[in-house]
């Protein structure tokens, strides 16, 4: 594939957008008008953009990565859209200042290349552990710049301006850094870490020491996340670390403690934090609780089953019905509207994705590149499977975001850079 | 480092496996389950708001429609008629569900225009998205004067074309007013309608059985003529009261008194007295077997052929053969023997119709928005009950009700009526009050039932004869009126 056939593509998905946005305009009544327009616009700026900046700053990217990305973003879009109007006007902008972000990531990126970030990693552990702290500033202080919590959990910082305010979940680029920071270190130390180990059974477990630093890196975010109540993204991390760990030694003792830890965490979780018990409870039986923690599930479910295969149509079905479709549960809206085929086509995309993102860390020659491409493609599969798997009953609930998809922009700027990183990782292979 | 990263990327595809094989269980193994779910809210959200088609009586009276709001653009049902047709329409309502005609006929009453692809295709393929159309046998002069009529009473009024089975009155008070249990606050409507003591949900015609009382003489009279056993001339011994076999306790007449001179008594003069005492005696003497070979040739004992089920009619033939005591009570339609005012409608219809049984139905036509007849009803016989002379015979006999017996009325000045009254006892001291019968005797074009539940004064006052007989009277004056 090439470049033109990206760019015909990428043309393709904005018409996707907006043609989806039309149909739920044509669904209340309406027709075509400004938001098909300015949806089909959008689109074409931010992935053309995208595009043009791969072009200029990593011309032998992958062409394969973009096409899914847009695909998804689009199908989200018109879910979003057809759930909250106003939420898909500042999805818009999202888009717009995510794709800017990204383009600043591959220009900045293009001259030192991807190493730079290897050599300050701990600059970047630093920053990232920042950003984690930042939502527990106080609320009610005069800085401009405040935490804030919503549903229980301190994820927001609100940039309040006065006249304006801005809300964003600084987890969402610390996640990246974090990533970023342990493919360094475990470049680093990957022959030590290698060497230095010893066989228990069928188990290959690293020196204790090798690990210190490492275990303060995730024991601080981890605290952290829990301590903010956010238990996908805990889990998220952690799981994180734990197959980048494995990836770079090869010892499957690191799956064996770290599937124990996740285990242990779990059940902490669930005996300290009763919103987890509420979670739990949910999954195990949404519609014998379907007055009160059971109802999103069991609505979700029922978005799915009355979908059936075809769907109901954009605009046509009742995902409004489920509380925050447009965040939690945009995967069941769209398998309501669009049916099994929407959602085996999202799946499948996702599933391209991730693939398209392993491809690269297997044709990496440099450790780092390809601890850092399998790290950021790992954390994007599981955080797919963590949400769509808690609408499906596969795993309790995680209040994370689907990427590409769910309303929510500091999700959407974390996620292209994401994608910047990966290319900018296969164009620095490629070269 | 490339083995850690192929086993972590074949587990990362056996999670998307996963995840593709939930939304498979979801979306299409159990899709038809959960779209029915009786939580799931969207069935009943997403036929609120839609066109349903009309339902209008045969005489043009629309008593079900859909009107379309101009702010919301959303489909309001409306029920012009409200409470006199409550029990026969029925109501389709998001929140309580569907009842009557608008359940039965739901699937031709909705509109197949769901807004999206599918649509067009049918379209194109020449299929007719809009909602159709129910006409009903219902005369809506006739059901509004029932209902009136019923009053305050607790009761049901059923009237049959003896020729055909078609409905032409449906009643049941105390009724409710359809419309209430359309708006948001349905479902408070609704627990104020089921905690009512005077039960204005139940459908009293169609969906209750009560004991019949004296109005079920005719069914043993049929099985005597019929059987050769008696006749309107047959004379029988005349006691104060008639002492079941077995047993302490005894049958007597009303008021206590022998039904003609205290020596002997015809059948005829029996029967237009309704007097007990004969007709235990002749139950007795038919036996249980032969008045329930004509009670289910009159579709006793098993389903009737209606647009909703009806409860079965009771002859309890087995429990009654060697009890003679119980088979005395029951050929006055006392003791275990039940039937929905329908089923007694059907019966003075079978007599009006020289003794064959027609099934009654309630649609007419259904037809399309062009107003082309998509199906017609059929006019379906249950069988023969009874002897054309029989018929007849019994006939003679029911008109001898009205003009000079229990029956007198019911009596229109210039039609020939035929009925016969029953008051069967009711809970505690209340009593039952019936009357069935048609008119006009020699070309019958109606034949009904009235029942009155629970009537609470006794004596006299509280008789079929006195509280049904009238009302079957003014339905039969109006209904002949018309048809001339």
């Amino acid at each position: 594939m090439t470049r033109n056939t990206e760019a015909a593509l990428i043309i393709a998905g904005s018409f996707l957008a907006a043609f989806g946005v039309t149909l739920v305009n044509f669904a209340r009544g309406g027709s075509v008008d400004v938001q098909t327009g300015l949806t089909f616009l959008v689109f074409l700026i931010v992935f053309g953009g995208l595009q043009i900046a791969v072009r200029t700053w990593a011309p032998r990217a992958t062409p394969l990565l973009i096409a899914p990305i847009v695909a998804l973003t689009a199908i989200g879009f018109l879910e979003v859209y057809r759930l909250d109007a106003a939420r898909a006007g500042l999805q818009r902008w999202w888009l717009l200042i995510g794709a800017g972000l990204a383009a600043l990531v591959l220009a900045l990126l293009s001259k030192p290349s991807t190493s730079v970030l290897r050599r300050y990693r701990n600059l970047i552990l630093v920053i990232s552990i920042a950003l984690l702290l930042l939502p527990n500033l106080p609320s009610d202080w005069a800085f401009p710049l405040k935490g804030l919590e919503i549903n229980g959990s301190r994820l927001w910082v609100v940039f309040d301006l006065g006249f304006t305010q801005m809300q964003f979940q600084p987890a969402e680029l610390a996640r990246l850094g974090l990533v970023t920071f342990v493919a360094a270190y475990l470049a680093d130390h990957q022959r030590a870490l290698r060497e230095a180990h010893r066989q228990v059974g069928p188990l290959r477990f690293p020196e204790p020491r090798q690990l210190i630093p490492l275990l303060v890196a995730w024991g601080v975010s981890v605290v952290i996340l829990v301590y903010q109540r956010d238990l996908g993204a805990s889990l998220l991390l952690f799981a994180g670390f734990v197959l980048l760990l494995y990836a770079a030694t090869g010892a499957t003792g690191y799956l064996a403690t770290g599937g124990l830890l996740a285990l242990l965490g779990g059940v902490a979780s669930f005996l300290m934090f009763d919103h987890v018990q509420r979670r739990v409870t949910a999954w195990i039986a949404p519609f014998e609780n379907y007055q009160d923690e059971g109802f999103q599930i069991a609505q979700g479910i029922f978005a799915l089953g009355s979908g059936s295969l075809s769907g109901a149509g954009p605009g046509l079905g009742r995902p409004d019905l489920i509380p925050n479709a447009s965040t939690d549960f945009i995967f069941a809206a769209v398998g309501e509207e669009l049916g099994y085929a929407g959602s085996v086509a999202v799946i499948a995309l996702f599933a391209l994705v991730v693939s398209v993102g392993l491809g690269i860390a297997f044709r990496s020659r440099d450790t780092f590149r390809k601890l850092l491409a399998a790290g950021l493609s790992f954390t994007f599969g599981i955080q797919v499977f963590l949400i769509v798997g808690g609408i499906l009953r596969i795993v309790p609930l995680t209040g994370i975001t689907l990427p590409f998809m769910s309303y929510g922009g500091s999700a959407l700027v974390g996620n292209l850079i994401l994608i910047a990183l990966l290319l900018r990782i296969s164009h620095e292979e490629a070269s | 480092m490339n083995g850690p990263i192929r086993r972590l990327a074949i587990a990362m595809f056996a999670f998307m496996g996963a995840l593709l094989l939930a939304v498979t269980w979801f979306q299409v193994v159990r899709a038809d389950d959960l779209k029915t779910d009786p939580l799931n809210p969207r069935p009943a959200l997403t036929e609120r708001g839609k066109e349903r088609g009309l339902i209008v009586t045969i005489d043009g009276t629309v008593v079900a429609r859909s009107v379309k709001d101009p702010d919301s653009r959303a489909f309001i049902r409306e029920y012009p008629e409200g409470e006199a047709f409550a029990h026969a329409v029925g109501y389709s309502s998001f929140l309580v569900g569907n009842n009557g005609l608008e359940a039965v006929y739901t699937s031709e009453l909705r509109s197949r225009r769901d807004l999206t692809i599918s649509d067009i295709v049918a379209v194109i393929l020449g299929q007719d998205l809009r909602p159709q159309n129910l006409e009903i046998t219902i005369d809506s002069v006739l059901q509004r004067a029932a209902f009136e009529a019923l009053g305050d009473n607790r009761g049901a009024v059923i009237a049959l074309d003896p020729r055909t089975g078609a409905v032409l009155v449906a009643v049941s008070t105390p009724s409710f007013d359809p419309n209430l249990l359309l708006g948001d606050d349905a479902a408070q409507q609704w627990e104020t309608l089921l905690t009512d003591q005077s039960q204005p949900l139940i459908d009293r015609g169609t969906k209750e059985i009560y004991a019949p009382g004296s109005s079920f003489k005719t069914v043993v009279t049929a099985t005597a003529i019929d059987t050769g056993l008696a006749g309107p001339g047959t004379t029988f011994d005349d006691p104060d009261k008639f002492d079941l076999p077995g047993s302490e306790a005894s049958i007597s007449n009303f008021g206590g008194r022998p039904c003609n001179d205290g020596v002997s008594v015809s059948l005829l003069e029996a029967f237009v007295r309704s007097c007990n005492t004969i007709f235990a005696d002749l139950s007795i003497q038919l036996g249980a077997v032969d008045i329930g070979i004509t009670a289910e040739a009159l579709g006793f004992n098993s389903e009737i052929d209606f647009e909703w089920p009806i409860p079965r009619a009771v002859w309890p033939t087995d429990e009654l053969v060697g009890d003679d005591a119980a088979l005395a009570q029951s050929g006055i339609g006392e003791r275990n023997v039940r039937a929905t005012p329908l089923h007694m409608a059907m019966i003075a219809a079978a007599v009006a119709n020289n003794g064959v049984v027609t099934n009654p139905y309630m649609v007419q036509r259904i037809f399309d928005a062009d107003g082309q007849a998509v199906e017609t009803a059929e006019v379906s016989e249950l069988g023969r009950a009874m002897a054309p002379e029989t018929a007849s015979v019994l006939a003679q006999m029911m008109e001898r009700v009205v003009t000079e017996g229990t029956g007198r009325q019911a009596a229109v000045p210039g039609v020939r009526v035929a009925g016969k009254t029953g008051t069967a006892t009711g809970r505690g001291d209340f009593s039952n009050p019936w009357f069935i019968g048609f008119a006009p005797v020699e070309s019958p074009t109606i034949a009904l039932a009235v029942f009155i539940e629970g009537s609470p004064s006794s004596g006299e006052s509280a008789t079929g004869g006195s509280l049904a007989a009238p009302i079957a009277s003014m339905l039969i004056e109006i209904w002949i009126a018309s048809q001339s």
